[in-house]
């Protein structure tokens, strides 16, 4: 019982010190870097739902991630809607488009699917490059607006230009989709997830209807992934097709194997990780002059998966419960 | 009563017939045993029964209802499960989830609904809850593997995963339970416990459809026998008597003489 | 009009051929291994370069040839290599997303390495013809454009006689077709990986010199003929090395058609859209074998 205590102390220290670290550090480009993590936070855990805990390989995610930037910012621009709608209609049409590329999932599986999902991506991306009068091509859209100031009364609103200010609207988000990934994980919807992932044949013997599970969880991914992608459009205020490319989905995945796939907190400490090892190989290269930083990132998802099967976070749990390191 | 029956059932792989107008009936309460040497197309039928594929003609019927063309998971929802040759445990979960997850109410939930339902319910893990985990501890005794409660699937002796399987089957509570050679590369005192578990969910009140190659297992707990040979069934009846049928002696050692 | 077609065709052909070429090493892989190498494209990357080295030193044709020769030796040992370090520690796991990723991880290495040793400057390679072109009346073509399509052509013919004529090709189908039964028929099963890996490195290798001759050597130019390789294996069925051959002249003649007469901007997502067309009608490929029970 003074256990389960303890892990809420830590918790709502945990919590405390994420929402105090504006107050004390205001340095800019760190809190640029907390954003850009926290984003990709979102991005790998959505990914991490759907290949980690189901089992579809999906290596067209960024696809998602700029279909929700490029919606959210074509909806605000063109048609004048709130961003702060902008940012759920970006996680509806991207989770629309997840249903659609779960449809080849019905039948495909590993390296098929694979593909399939590639080239999902990558046809998306050269409609973002060569549909100029809508995404202005591979100058990309800018001047995206950000998100609206909130009136608390009249003299006094609450900005959302600054990167203080998005680090909080980003944390709501993420701990809104971290809770609501940790509870689909560990409802039936999750087991049942887990199940079709290690064997689908079996899920089917035990009444699991496999091509809604797919469905579901390809929506489900691309919803919080879209909406990340409109977070991220009205922060960069700037969206290029780039967002949907390989890189951008290999990033995600390095991020996710290098955490832990298939855990709730792998994605979490992996995009964290290495958006700031990013950082600091930078300087590395100023150093040296050298371009190590993606050498770096291959050997070290190499690494993660040669030698450490559970990422960072199996290091440090002694036992793990079938996937399950809970937060 | 006929609680399962097929009508003149045929599959064709390309040209090559798999199962060739097999018709039988599968009395309620019954063990009946499915037989044949290798190749004969016993899996392929219960692939067709349990709806991995549908068949080329012919029809299957369930308590009455056509079931031809449904799919396995809809057939599990309706009372029929099984298990597989080549065992299909779900192997990063662990013992107990195997079977927590077969226990999933997943007639009336759908899942957007279970996913749904899952964000507002009462934080703690499906896994903890304590009248599931009660059941699913009771199925594991029953087959006699509680003590592997909490190891992860793939680390049970093969031995344990198959009567794993079983227990999985049994947690979605079968009328029919369909075990595809369930004491293949067992040793006798293995395959002699899995006959004792067998036994017990007959007893039970499951209807039961068995593959299997050991002669001893399947002549001791088969009430009824069904021979099929090069995908056509030859014979049917009861053990002591289709044992002795002259064409069924002819399969076995006239073909592939390894049963 | 007419000759524009039969032109585009021609062109097609030729390329089609090289992607045969890489796709045939993808996919031979595939077939023994259950490997989905990612990074299958950047052995031919590997092989341009040895090449690039290779004719620095000596020119014409000699340097031409022995530069085929060392890119296929440089890469087939490139293959032994990844397939000992990387690949082989996995097959015991067999996931697919292991594999997947592990594969992805030495794309991601390859790539970059090479920009870090070699620049990012596109490299020629010089023309053993001196960009010399014929005339045959509906299309016109370079000669060493033909004769990259002879030598691909060549290369997959002795790749067939080696795979069907002599014991090792043979054992290596054998694997490919059934490892357990190959086991049990006392191959050796870690021979037939090393030499698969082997063989269908050095292959990429070659092919990646003739796509270099043609086009130009650059760090990242592995990724695209990745993909292509990787549209070209599931059009033919994995693991089917005749389906492998048509999938790759099939994607080369449709994509030059579709460039010229659809839109050239969306040239590189034709594959996909074939492919993505193709699975969802043929779960297994144009060519692949249907599965039984």
């Amino acid at each position: 019982m003074s256990q389960d205590k303890y892990n809420k102390l830590w918790k709502a220290l945990g919590i405390a010190v994420l929402f105090a670290i504006p107050l004390v550090i205001s340095d800019r480009y760190f809190l640029h870097l907390m954003v850009m993590a926290g984003i990709f936070v979102m991005l790998t855990s959505s990914w991490n739902l759907l290949t980690g805990y189901a089992g579809q390989i999906n290596l067209g995610h960024a696809a998602f991630y700029g279909i929700g930037a490029y919606t959210s910012a074509l909806l605000v621009m063109k048609v004048g809607i709130s961003p702060w709608i902008g940012l759920f209609m970006g996680g509806f049409v991207s989770a629309f488009f997840g249903l659609l590329l779960g449809i080849p999932s019905i039948r495909l599986s590993g390296p098929y699917l694979a593909i399939t999902t590639i080239g999902f991506a990558e046809i998306l991306r050269l409609v973002a490059m060569n549909w100029v009068e809508l995404t202005r091509g591979s100058l990309g859209l800018y001047g995206i607006p950000p998100l609206t100031a909130i009136k608390l009364s009249p003299g006094f609103s609450i900005e959302f230009t600054s990167e203080r200010n998005f680090y909080y609207v980003l944390l709501i988000a993420i701990f809104l989709t971290l809770f609501c990934f940790k509870r689909l994980v560990q409802s039936e919807f999750g087991i049942t997830l887990k199940s079709m992932r290690d064997d689908e044949p079996g899920a089917e013997s035990i009444g699991v209807d496999t091509t809604r599970y797919k469905l579901a969880v390809f929506t489900i991914s691309a919803f919080f992934a879209g909406f990340a992608g409109a977070l991220f459009a009205h922060y960069q205020r700037l969206v290029s097709p780039d967002t949907l490319s390989l890189g951008e989905t290999f990033t995600i995945l390095t991020m996710t194997m290098l955490g832990g796939l298939g855990t709730l907190a792998g994605p979490v400490v992996g995009a964290i990780l290495l958006t700031f090892l990013s950082e600091g190989l930078r300087f590395v290269e100023d150093m040296v002059k050298l371009n190590v930083r993606m050498v770096i990132y291959g050997f070290l998802l190499i690494i993660t998966i040669l030698f450490m099967r559970e990422g960072v976070v199996g290091l440090f749990s002694h036992y793990r419960r079938s996937g399950d390191t809970g937060q | 009563m006929d609680i399962l029956r097929t009508d003149k059932l045929s599959k064709w792989f390309g040209g090559l017939c798999a199962v060739k107008e097999v018709s039988f009936s599968l009395v309620k309460g019954e063990i009946m045993g499915l037989i044949g040497p290798n190749g004969a197309g016993k899996t392929t039928l219960i692939n067709l029964i349990s709806g991995v594929f549908p068949p080329t003609n012919g029809n299957i019927l369930y308590q009455g209802k056509n079931i031809t063309r449904l799919k396995t998971h809809s057939l599990n929802k309706m009372g029929i499960a099984r298990t597989f040759q080549i065992v299909r445990i779900f192997k990063t979960l662990t013992v107990i989830e195997n079977v927590l997850t077969a226990m999933v109410n997943r007639k009336t939930y759908g899942p957007w609904s279970l996913a749904w339902g899952s964000l507002f319910k009462r934080s703690g893990a499906f896994t903890d809850n304590k009248d599931a985990c009660v059941k699913a501890e009771e199925l594991l005794d029953f087959v006699g593997i509680g003590e592997y409660r909490d190891e992860l699937a793939e680390n049970m002796p093969y031995a344990f995963s198959k009567r794993l399987e079983i227990a999985r089957a049994l947690a979605t509570r079968p009328e029919v339970l369909l075990l595809d050679e369930p004491s293949s590369g067992l040793n006798p005192k293995e395959q002699n416990d899995q006959v004792e578990i067998i036994k017990k969910i007959n007893q039970q009140g499951t209807t039961i459809m068995i593959i299997e190659h050991v002669m001893k297992v399947i002549m001791e707990i088969s009430h009824r026998l069904i021979v099929l040979h090069y995908g056509e069934k030859i014979a049917e009846g009861e053990p002591e008597k289709v044992y002795s049928d002259p064409k069924v002696i002819e399969a076995y050692l006239g073909g592939d003489a390894d049963a | 009009m007419e000759s524009l077609f039969v032109q585009q065709v021609v062109n097609g052909i030729i390329i089609g051929s090289i992607y045969s070429l890489i796709a045939i090493g993808l996919t031979m892989i595939f077939g023994v291994m259950k490997i989905c190498n990612f990074a299958h494209g950047d052995y031919s990357m590997v092989g341009a370069y040895a090449a690039v080295f290779v004719m620095a030193w000596l020119p014409g044709w000699f340097g031409w040839i022995g530069s085929i020769v060392a890119a296929a030796a440089a890469v087939g040992i490139l293959g032994v290599i990844t397939e000992r370090l990387v690949f082989r520690p996995l097959l015991t796991r067999r996931t697919d997303i292991d594999i997947i990723m592990v594969s992805i991880g030495l794309f991601i290495v390859l790539e970059n390495l090479s920009q870090l040793v070699f620049g990012a400057t596109p490299r020629m390679l010089q023309d053993p013809f001196g960009s010399a072109t014929v005339n045959l009346g509906l299309f016109s073509t370079s000669i060493l454009r033909l004769f990259c399509l002879a030598f691909s052509c060549i290369a997959m013919g002795f790749l067939h006689l080696f795979l069907n004529r002599t014991q090792t090709g043979i054992a290596i189908r054998a694997t490919s077709q059934n490892r357990n039964a190959a086991l049990l028929m006392g191959i050796d099963i870690s021979h037939v990986y090393t030499l698969t890996f082997a063989l269908g490195a050095g292959i990429a290798g070659i092919a990646g010199v003739l796509y270099g001759t043609l086009f130009a050597v650059f760090p990242t130019m592995g990724a695209l003929p990745t993909l292509k390789a990787f549209v070209v294996t599931i059009l033919g069925g994995m693991g089917n090395l005749r389906g492998a051959v048509f999938g790759g002249f099939i994607l080369g003649v449709a994509e030059t058609l579709g460039g010229s007469y659809i839109s050239m901007q969306y040239k590189n997502s034709i594959g996909f859209v074939i492919i993505i067309l193709v699975l969802l009608i043929r779960p297994n490929g144009l060519f692949g074998r249907r599965e039984g029970t």
